[in-house]
């Protein structure tokens, strides 16, 4: 990331000055800091509210009613863990929180899922059958409520904020179910 | 479809209501903490969205993004230049791709086709290169076998499904 930026920044720099944008590039150099700033405020105002609303589902227990619908699925697709029950409820805890689009909050239910499942690895330094299944899932990132873009676009004045959000849905479904796929595929021949 | 989309927020927060009166939980008491939580958010996200930012402006106003991003939507028939660095960064970095977001909302207009191509887009995967790095070096796994290949694959499929998607529905 690092050097990804580095450059990004030192390029812009140098074609800019050659090409005589200079009042250009002072212009992003002196506004970008409140620029960022007041484009954040309002989405953290947005995130706040629904980190609110999110957590009340979560403790009237309405987000555990949604893992034990997905157990039966993930005892199926983690056949290597099957009888782990603790990982096997990190897996559904991370991947119901992931739909919700609480990216942040889901991450640390997935390290403990990742050494749930370490546990059980013949070889330390390899990954397994399930942690690919489970990484597979994790970035083809089922999100079926994205806080942060509709806050981003009503934000903006979206005329439709979250008229976007069913094709959204479709589009991440249909990434992990050919990540699935492919990993099945590829990895469980035997 | 724009009927029924409106109506999914304020049903699914009269579901989480109901729900909580029916189990009789301290819904007050768990909203102000989940919006503390929240709160915290600011100092981790913006640092980090600065940086982006800050980059990706400089990369649009000297004019190599809009120079890169035509020789490569030359190679690509049937997607706007614009979204060519959306498609690079979705699954390098969340922040990078949020501030591309950002950005097309700025140029294009919230609503222009881009914008909604570029809001499906970031929807529908997730950034595959953090999480691989993330979740493997926390427990010490070094060889990752063929997770990566598998979740490009996927981010490829996601976002092809996007693109279709707002050609046939929104153009």
């Amino acid at each position: 990331m690092n050097a990804i930026w580095l450059i990004m920044i030192a390029a812009s720099m140098l074609y800019g000055l050659c090409t005589g944008k200079v009042d250009m590039l002072n212009g992003v150099l002196l506004n970008i800091g409140k620029e960022t700033f007041d484009f954040v405020l309002p989405l953290l105002c947005m995130t706040c509210f629904w980190n609110g609303i999110l957590n009340i589902a979560k403790e009237a227990g309405l987000l555990k009613k949604l893992e034990h619908l997905f157990h039966p699925f993930l005892k199926f697709l983690f056949k290597d863990i099957r009888d782990d029950e603790e990982t096997l409820g990190y897996i559904a805890t991370n991947i119901t929180v992931n739909m919700f689009g609480l990216g942040s909050a889901a991450t640390p239910m997935g390290l403990k899922a990742m050494e749930g499942m370490q546990k059980h690895n013949p070889q330390p330094d390899t990954a397994t059958r399930s942690m690919v299944t489970f990484l597979v899932l994790n970035t083809a990132g089922v999100t079926l409520l994205s806080t942060t873009i509709i806050a981003m676009r009503t934000s903006f004045h979206s005329l439709d904020a979250v008229g976007f959000m069913p094709y959204a849905v479709a589009a991440t479904v249909f990434a992990s179910a050919v990540g699935l796929l492919v990993d099945r595929w590829w990895n469980y021949r035997d | 479809m724009t009927e029924i989309t409106v109506y999914i927020l304020p049903v699914l927060v009269l579901v989480i209501f109901l729900y909580a009166l029916v189990k009789g939980v301290n819904a007050y008491a768990s909203f102000s903490d989940g919006v503390k939580e929240g709160l915290h958010l600011f100092s981790s996200v913006y640092p980090a969205l600065l940086a982006m930012m800050c980059a990706i402006s400089l990369l649009r106003e000297s004019g190599l993004m809009e120079l890169s991003s035509q020789l490569i939507a030359k190679g690509i028939p049937y997607i706007p230049s614009e979204i060519v660095p959306m498609i690079l960064f979705r699954p390098v970095s969340g922040n990078a791709s949020l501030a591309v977001l950002i950005d097309i909302f700025k140029t294009c207009g919230v609503d222009s086709m881009q914008g909604i191509m570029a809001s499906i887009i970031q929807g529908s995967t997730d950034t595959t290169f953090y999480v691989i790095s993330l979740y493997f070096s926390t427990v010490g796994i070094r060889k990752i076998r063929n997770s990566l290949t598998i979740g490009l694959i996927a981010d490829a499929a996601g976002i092809g499904m996007a693109i279709l998607l707002t050609i046939l529905f929104f153009q």
